[in-house]
């Protein structure tokens, strides 16, 4: 006697498993608050980034300052009234050695 | 019924909506987004530096020097504040303590006027902006701008020009190297456009466009700083000495042409250039006609010489005594006069009559053509911009007259810079240098070398070497030996031109001159000194030849020359 076992065929599911569902929400909770976050420092950069570019100016000007104070005291005039102050004068006559 | 009038009410309700939202969407959409953007974007002009210019050393001799003014918003002061920040201001900025009460009543006055924005203070220190800004004063903010540096003070004025505005506020150069250079100097400001947040931040995440400024160009010149203060120094001491109405004073390097020293007395100080008269602005080197006197001999010698019409051992004979043409008698500037004298002699006792022999042996045509060659009656294109030429006349309109005058360099004009340059080419064996200031012009990406550049071959070398040695028997034997630095071969001649006033020559107003250049064997400088109706004595030999001298005796000692004698 052959028993012939009765085959069922499963059906199959509908729509995604509920665990891909939760696993999505999840994700785009966390993606969510990311931004939140992301979005939250990048405004406290923005003032951070005001700030150095407010400095590099300053910097940049303090620079440009010093640069021209030491041309100030480079200067021939400042230099031959400094050296008269110091006593120094125009050499009366010169000798070569040859 | 009732539907239908509850439908129809709910139509035009939604249709008012539709139509509302197509105004806003779409008749006024460009006007509103050009609103928004002004809320959201801010736009930042950032200011090109303009260039320095430097001597040839690269040190400072112009760079711009930021500077602050100090304004107030009245209307964003509380009254009983105004007084308070008034006080706090006054303290910083007040240099002497005693006046502080004062200069807070005028802030104070400032500050209480019915207007939105008041300036307080113009040109404060970087310094005394942070000291402000630490106080943290509602209502009280900066502007920058920025104001040229001259380290050498008033140094160099009538060569740099001075940095003015145009007709629209503007930054602008005139005269000299800052009016020349002007389109290189200052360069080309830039935007920076930003998302701004509720608080006026920036918004990294927001749209950014910027076009960088480009700052100006530097310009590197031939100028070089030590011979500039030893001409500067000595020209203003000669001023006083000789009593001159004016003196000015030009070195070039005859091998290539480029200036390494330019001055003019009276000067004026470019940062206030608005409290002097106009007439200070031009460069006297390049832009005053004058006639050159003696100093002119040496180029109608050259002339006669290249054409082969005279020999350095030719003799005058013409020159016994004084000259009589078309009515007019031409004299020696001492009345002595050397018979069958040589053209060595001529130069060295600077005879008039001798010179008028050697005009008449050039004669008109070849004269004419040898002042064009010369680079006379046209500019030199030099790099400044006032630089103007005085005309010849057309040679149809010369007499015979004008052609002897002219020998001896009176009745004919040209500028300092013209006539430097023309002896130059005696020194360098007969190239006529184009003349510049500017050395390089340079950036962050690059700099342009200016060449030397040879204008013309205008007297053959062996030409050049005998009118030399004239010269350096002027200086040994001539009116000014005892003002030579011993031990020297200088090569130089005197000039003392009459002043033409009201159709006649004035015999007490001269122009002193001097012109030469050394070593004259390998000459470093070819320098020209002019004495504008000096007072001390009308002659160059007595006032122009010393104050060359010296400079000369400086100038040998900072090339490191030793005397070949």
């Amino acid at each position: 006697m052959t028993i012939i076992k009765k085959f069922e065929t499963t059906e199959p599911k509908k729509g995604f498993s509920k665990r891909y569902i939760v696993l999505s929400i999840v994700c785009l909770f966390v993606l969510m608050l990311v931004e939140i976050w992301a979005g939250n420092n990048v405004v406290a950069y923005g003032e951070k980034f005001d700030k150095l570019s407010s400095i590099a100016k300053t910097l940049h000007l303090e620079n440009q300052i010093l640069e021209n104070e030491i041309a100030k005291y480079e200067s021939l005039n400042n230099v031959a009234s400094k050296s008269a102050e110091l006593g120094f004068s125009q050499a009366e006559s010169i000798q070569y050695i040859r | 019924m009732r539907i239908f009038w509850i439908q129809t009410v709910f139509l035009l309700f939604f249709l008012s909506i539709i139509i509302r939202l197509f105004y806003w969407q779409v008749v006024r959409a460009e006007f509103l987004q050009s609103q928004a953007e002004n809320q959201h974007f801010t736009d930042t002009k950032i200011d090109a530096t303009r260039g320095n210019i430097l001597f040839s050393d690269e040190s400072i001799l112009a760079s711009s020097n930021p500077v602050f003014s100090l304004y107030g918003l009245p209307k964003a002061i509380a009254t009983d504040q105004k007084v308070k920040v008034a006080y706090l201001i006054a303290k910083v900025l007040s240099e002497d303590p005693t006046e502080v009460d004062t200069f807070a009543k005028d802030v104070t006055a400032k500050l209480s006027q019915n207007l939105y924005w008041v300036q307080l203070e113009k040109n404060i220190s970087i310094e005394q902006k942070k000291q402000i800004e630490n106080l943290n004063l509602p209502g009280i903010g900066f502007q920058q701008g920025s104001t040229r540096f001259y380290p050498e003070g008033s140094s160099s004025a009538h060569l740099l020009g001075f940095l003015g505005s145009d007709a629209r506020g503007a930054s602008k150069g005139y005269f000299g190297l800052e009016g020349y250079f002007d389109g290189e100097l200052k360069g080309m400001s830039g935007l920076v456009r930003y998302e701004r947040d509720a608080l006026g931040l920036p918004i990294l995440i927001g749209n950014f466009f910027a076009t960088e400024a480009r700052d100006g160009k530097d310009l590197v010149l031939n100028i070089d700083r030590s011979i500039q203060f030893i001409i500067e120094k000595n020209l203003k001491a000669g001023i006083e000495k000789y009593g001159a109405k004016a003196a000015s004073a030009v070195v070039m390097d005859p091998a290539t042409g480029g200036i390494l020293a330019m001055a003019s007395f009276p000067s004026y100080d470019p940062l206030k250039y608005f409290n002097y008269p106009k007439e200070y602005f031009k460069n006297p080197v390049v832009a005053d006609q004058y006639e050159p006197g003696s100093t002119f001999k040496v180029l109608v010698m050259a002339a006669a010489l290249n054409e082969d019409l005279v020999q350095p051992d030719t003799r005058c004979d013409d020159c016994s005594g004084p000259i009589s043409i078309g009515g007019f008698v031409i004299r020696t500037w001492n009345n002595k006069y050397f018979p069958d004298t040589n053209l060595k002699d001529v130069i060295v006792h600077s005879d008039n009559t001798g010179m008028v022999f050697v005009g008449r042996k050039l004669g008109l045509d070849k004269f004419y053509s040898y002042l064009g060659k010369f680079g006379f009656g046209k500019t030199s294109d030099i790099d400044l911009q006032d630089e103007s030429s005085p005309d010849i006349r057309p040679k149809s309109d010369w007499r015979e007259i004008d052609l002897a005058t002219a020998s001896f360099g009176q009745g004919i004009a040209v500028t300092e810079i013209q006539m430097v340059r023309a002896v130059a080419a005696i020194a360098n064996g007969g190239n006529l240098m184009e003349p510049h200031v500017v050395r390089e012009v340079k950036d962050e990406k690059g700099s342009f070398e200016v060449k030397p550049k040879v204008k013309d071959k205008v007297i053959k070398d062996s030409v050049a070497q005998i009118v030399k040695e004239m010269m350096v028997a002027a200086v040994e034997e001539g009116e000014a030996k005892v003002f030579r630095p011993k031990g020297f071969r200088i090569a130089g001649k005197t000039g003392t031109a009459q002043i033409p006033v009201a159709g006649h020559y004035d015999p007490n107003k001269t122009i002193a001159s001097f012109v030469g250049f050394a070593p004259a064997d390998d000459p470093k400088f070819v320098m020209l000194v002019r004495y504008d109706e000096p007072s001390a004595s009308i002659f160059g030999s007595e006032t122009a030849a010393p104050t060359f001298f010296e400079i000369a005796k400086q100038l040998l000692l900072y090339y490191k020359i030793a005397p070949s004698e």
